[in-house]
């Protein structure tokens, strides 16, 4: 380890400003939801309490924040699911390079880059002009997909890209089938890869709130749930469920790395070297 | 053998297909058919017609929320890539090791998760006429009136559409770094270069595909949104999301399919473009 | 098939008569079956109480769910998807642009237990028989069809409502007095230089573009020949004005929800706007001085109700007509009037008032004691008086009601070009 350079220094201190920027709202959030009981959602503090904490698991004015959650939940292990499984096998079909695939691929970007509320407004005109019922489950479903497919797509093809064949290879010399191959060798080298596809999935969706706006039905998923809530008076629960939401995914986070790691561990002590390119 | 490849490619891509066609192509179609189609108050009115592409290009507004809409585009990118950048180089080169990076790269997440419209109006305290911002401005003898710019203006949509998007500029491009090999860098240094050069001469070229999906990231992001601009501007601004989410709201499907198919050949043609200079496929 | 319920029904009303003799019309004959039905009701959250819901469990047996929304998506949903809800709780300049849908059904009025006492504002349109009809899209004039099934709205009571009324109120100029310092007598004074970039209005055509006209007509720019049914022209010279004083950074900001005003209120970025009474006693109870400033020009007045769904048959029906009778019968009324807006049926809100309450905010008396919401926050404490009086005094002095014109679309496009202006 050489002496660090002076532009390090610098950079940390940018870093630092960064991450001060980033967190600013968060730490508003995460102040103003210590407010009194009567306090608003704008500074001043009217006292401290745990008060809107308490509030947060009791029934609301309006709105049922809850049943919200619970959608919303659902709906992320359900994109998220769909997501991993879609991606995965998108990833395998364009190792083969098949005819179209380029038309394929491009549909995969326009997906992306499509603004969202054409997604909603387009589906939910064709739900009306069908008949079928609009629900959070199907066309708010399949609506968030477009949005979460492309970027677990994208991750696979970067993990493809930079995945050694010669693993394959040697599996495939030592008699597996291709099935074998797949199962014990390559499933196992992108997995950590996997959880992130996965908790992109599951972080794109929890949040998304255009698709979801004319597609979500009779219910509405929390993000929706919480626009809603600011046509009444709003109070600072809903900065003490911003704060419980950042808690819930540092634990996340926290418990992904402690995976890693462990994994890390294991991987060391069985001398494995596979994986180390991600 | 051949022949066979392409089946089971496309077996395996068969649901991505089955989503795209369903929730993607259909609803693109529906949205370019009711575009032409006429509007009361209250029905769509299936029979063709120019009348709502006429107005469109007829209105003088038309243009100026196009304009506006890449003004906060252009601008946005222009930060977001600043930022992202010297946060990704930061990260790849000057955090040696591995676990340090994830952790330090997770903590750039973390905010993420929390709804996108609390974090929104949770600036609202900070900028506000009395906010944190302004008091703490005016108790450092910094101003003595509050600055009535922070909020409900340009500034404060850009702020938010900077906070909120970073981060898609930051992954690509810590993403494409890491993948830089190091003794490029120690050559560039041996042979007399200065980190300026380095920079200048082998990480930015070389970075250059992270930058340009980040970019697309970016450029779409802003370009399609809408809750931003009404939450941070108090209504007052306008970029075509909102043109489109206002027609929405007063039943004016055909309208709105318009102005969305004009949004969306401007999308395509400014990420078509930008598809020239990077073939994502390879660089990810 | 319609007919046969409407016998059905006829048989039950019989069977029901000594039920609804008591004070809530819970008919007994279905009770066990009742236990499984759901009605799905949607709103904005001004009305879509969560009380409410509960109150009905433990009073009509069934279960309602409440969906809270903002007004836009509150117009989509009833417009475009029949199938998501079985009550739409909308406003009557809504009904006028989602009736000809064909997506609600209309309410026989012979099943509806108060209609009688129902105020004439929703009936004949005239609060007292004296009383003119305000411009705009008032109730009456959408309030009724000439049958079940017919899209084109009745000129007078047919017996078969569109929307029952549930709540409305007279809005005016919400101003901050401790910041303002100097009385507030006109609409016109949202536009004074004064309250440069301190000024509001709300991002909501049909509500904002009256607040406008209110605003135009009082300054004396323009003379309308009737402001809820204004000509392109008009529209034209009101946007101008309002877009002159947008530009010299008259307005802080537009506010779409409630929330928003309550906000820009409460932290002092705006000092005069047009508000809902709610939202002054949402700012009030955080201690800030708030006036809901009665003007001379008189109100801009607003109402909800309630309109069913098409696809609603059968026990649903019945259980819907049951929520709306129960709905009529006070317990909601008084709830909602603690709140500072006035139930349809006021007489049967007495009952579940006290007398100071009834007389603060129906009669316009001074408290005699503390005024709480119904949430528990002091709104008011002895001897003071609701701004603007008694209930005769602010629905009488309604200027005009929230409108859909006949020139709306254009007036859209309009608002669209001074937003984004």
């Amino acid at each position: 380890m050489g002496k660090r350079p002076g532009s390090f220094y610098v950079l940390s201190a940018v870093f630092a400003l960064f991450i001060l920027f980033l967190y600013g709202p968060t730490l508003t959030i995460g102040i103003l939801s210590f407010q009194g009981p009567t306090g608003g959602l704008t500074f001043p503090m009217r006292g401290l309490s745990l008060h809107w904490f308490r509030d947060l698991f009791e029934q609301q004015a309006v709105g049922d924040i809850w049943g919200a959650f619970r959608r919303s939940l659902a709906l992320g292990l359900m994109v998220m699911v769909t997501t991993v499984v879609v991606s995965v096998m998108g990833g395998f079909a364009f190792r083969k390079r098949f005819y179209g695939s380029g038309i394929l691929f491009y549909l995969i970007i326009a997906s992306l880059v499509i603004p969202s509320i054409l997604i909603s407004l387009g589906v939910g005109l064709i739900f009306s002009q069908l008949g079928f019922k609009i629900h959070w489950a199907t066309s708010g479903f399949g609506s968030q997909l477009t949005w979460t497919l492309p970027f677990g797509l994208l991750i696979m093809f970067a993990v493809f890209n930079r995945f050694d064949k010669s693993f394959e290879e040697a599996a495939r010399d030592q008699g597996a089938s291709p099935w074998q191959t797949v199962r014990y060798v390559v499933l196992p080298i992108i997995a950590p890869s996997l959880i992130g596809v996965g908790l992109f999935g599951f972080t794109l969706s929890y949040d998304e709130f255009a698709r979801t706006l004319l597609t979500a039905g009779s219910y509405n998923t929390l993000p929706l749930e919480i626009f809603g809530m600011t046509t009444n008076v709003t109070t600072p629960v809903i900065y003490a469920l911003g704060t419980m939401t950042t808690l819930f995914s540092l634990l996340i986070i926290g418990a992904f790395l402690l995976t890693v790691w462990i994994l890390g561990k294991r991987r060391a002590r069985l001398g494995s070297d596979a994986g180390k390119g991600v | 053998m051949l022949k066979n490849r392409h089946i089971q490619g496309w077996l395996q891509a068969s649901p991505l297909t089955l989503v795209l066609i369903g929730f993607l192509i259909l609803p693109i179609i529906t949205i370019v058919v009711v575009s032409f189609w006429q509007a009361t108050e209250f029905s769509i009115i299936p029979a063709f017609s120019l009348e709502n592409y006429e107005f469109l290009f007829g209105s003088h507004v038309t243009y100026k929320v196009f304009y506006a809409t890449l003004k906060y585009a252009a601008i946005t990118w222009a930060l977001t890539l600043l930022i992202g950048f010297t946060v990704a180089y930061y990260l790849a080169f000057h955090i040696r090791s591995q676990t340090m990076q994830i952790a330090l790269f997770l903590l750039c997440t973390i905010p993420f998760w929390t709804s996108n419209i609390i974090r929104m109006i949770s600036w609202i305290p900070f900028l506000g006429r009395n906010g944190i911002a302004n008091s703490a401005l005016q108790s450092w003898g910094v101003i003595d009136q509050p600055l009535e710019w922070l909020l409900y203006s340009d500034f404060s949509v850009i702020l938010a559409f900077v906070h909120l998007y970073t981060l898609f500029m930051v992954v690509p491009i810590f993403n494409t770094m890491t993948r830089i090999d190091h003794s490029l860098i120690e050559a560039a240094r041996d042979n007399g270069a200065s980190g300026f050069q380095t920079l200048r001469h082998v990480i930015v070229p070389l970075t250059k595909p992270g930058i340009m999906i980040g970019t697309i990231f970016v450029l779409t992001l802003v370009m399609g949104d809408f809750i931003t601009v009404r939450f941070m501007s108090g209504s007052q601004k306008a970029n075509v999301g909102r043109l489109i989410s206002n027609d929405i709201a007063l039943l004016q499907y055909p309208s709105a399919a318009a102005t969305a198919v004009i949004l969306l050949i401007t999308v395509l043609i400014v990420i078509g473009i930008l598809l020239r200079f990077v073939d994502i496929r390879k660089e990810l | 098939m319609s007919k046969m319920r409407y016998s059905r029904r006829a048989v039950l009303k019989g069977g029901a008569a000594v039920a609804a003799a008591s004070a809530l019309p819970a008919p007994m004959v279905w009770a066990q079956e009742i236990k499984d039905i759901t009605l799905r009701q949607f709103g904005t959250g001004v009305s879509n109480l969560n009380e409410v819901g509960q109150k009905v469990k433990e009073d009509l047996g069934f279960t309602l769910e409440m969906t809270a929304l903002d007004s836009d998506s509150v117009t989509q949903r009833a417009a475009t998807q029949p199938d998501s809800f079985d009550i739409a709780d909308i406003e009557y300049w809504i009904c006028k642009k989602v009736w000809p849908t064909g997506n609600l059904q209309a309410m026989d009025t012979s099943k509806i237990k108060n209609y009688d006492k129902i105020v004439g504002i929703f009936k004949s349109g005239k609060l007292t028989p004296e009383s003119v009809i305000a411009q705009g899209t008032a109730p009456s004039t959408v309030g009724f069809v000439e049958g079940p099934g017919a899209t084109a709205f009745a000129t007078e009571e047919t017996g078969w409502m569109t929307l029952i009324p549930t709540i409305y109120n007279a809005d005016t100029l919400g101003i901050r007095p401790d910041l303002i310092g100097r009385p507030i007598d006109t609409w016109a004074e949202l536009l004074n230089p004064e309250f440069k970039g301190k000024a509001s209005i709300l991002d909501i055509s049909s509500i904002g573009i009256m607040d406008m006209a209110m605003v135009c007509e009082a300054m004396g720019e323009i003379q309308y020949a009737d402001k809820g049914n204004m000509t392109k022209d008009e529209i034209d010279k009101t946007f101008a004005i309002f877009t002159e004083a947008k530009k010299a950074g008259q307005f802080r900001a537009f506010w779409k929800t409630f929330d928003e005003s309550v906000n820009l209120m409460a932290s002092g970025e705006v000092v005069i706007q047009s508000m809902w009474s709610p939202a002054i006693t949402a700012v009030k109870s955080r201690g800030i001085d708030c006036v809901y400033q009665p003007l001379k020009e008189g109100y801009r007045s607003w109402g909800g109700g309630i309109g069913l769904s098409k696809s609603l048959t059968g026990m649903a029906l019945d259980a819907a007509y049951d929520y709306i009778n129960w709905y009529l019968d006070g317990w909601v009324g008084g709830f909602l009037m603690r709140q500072g807006y006035y139930s349809a049926v006021p007489e049967t809100s007495k009952d579940y008032m006290s007398e100071n309450e009834w007389g603060y905010w129906f009669e316009g008396k001074p408290a005699t004691g503390d005024i709480t919401s119904p949430f528990g926050d002091v709104l008011a404490k002895a001897g003071e008086t609701r701004d603007g009086g008694s209930f005769y005094d602010r629905m009488g002095s309604v200027a005009c009601w929230n409108a859909v014109m006949d020139e709306n679309q254009y007036m859209v496009r309009k608002w669209n070009e001074f937003i984004a202006s």
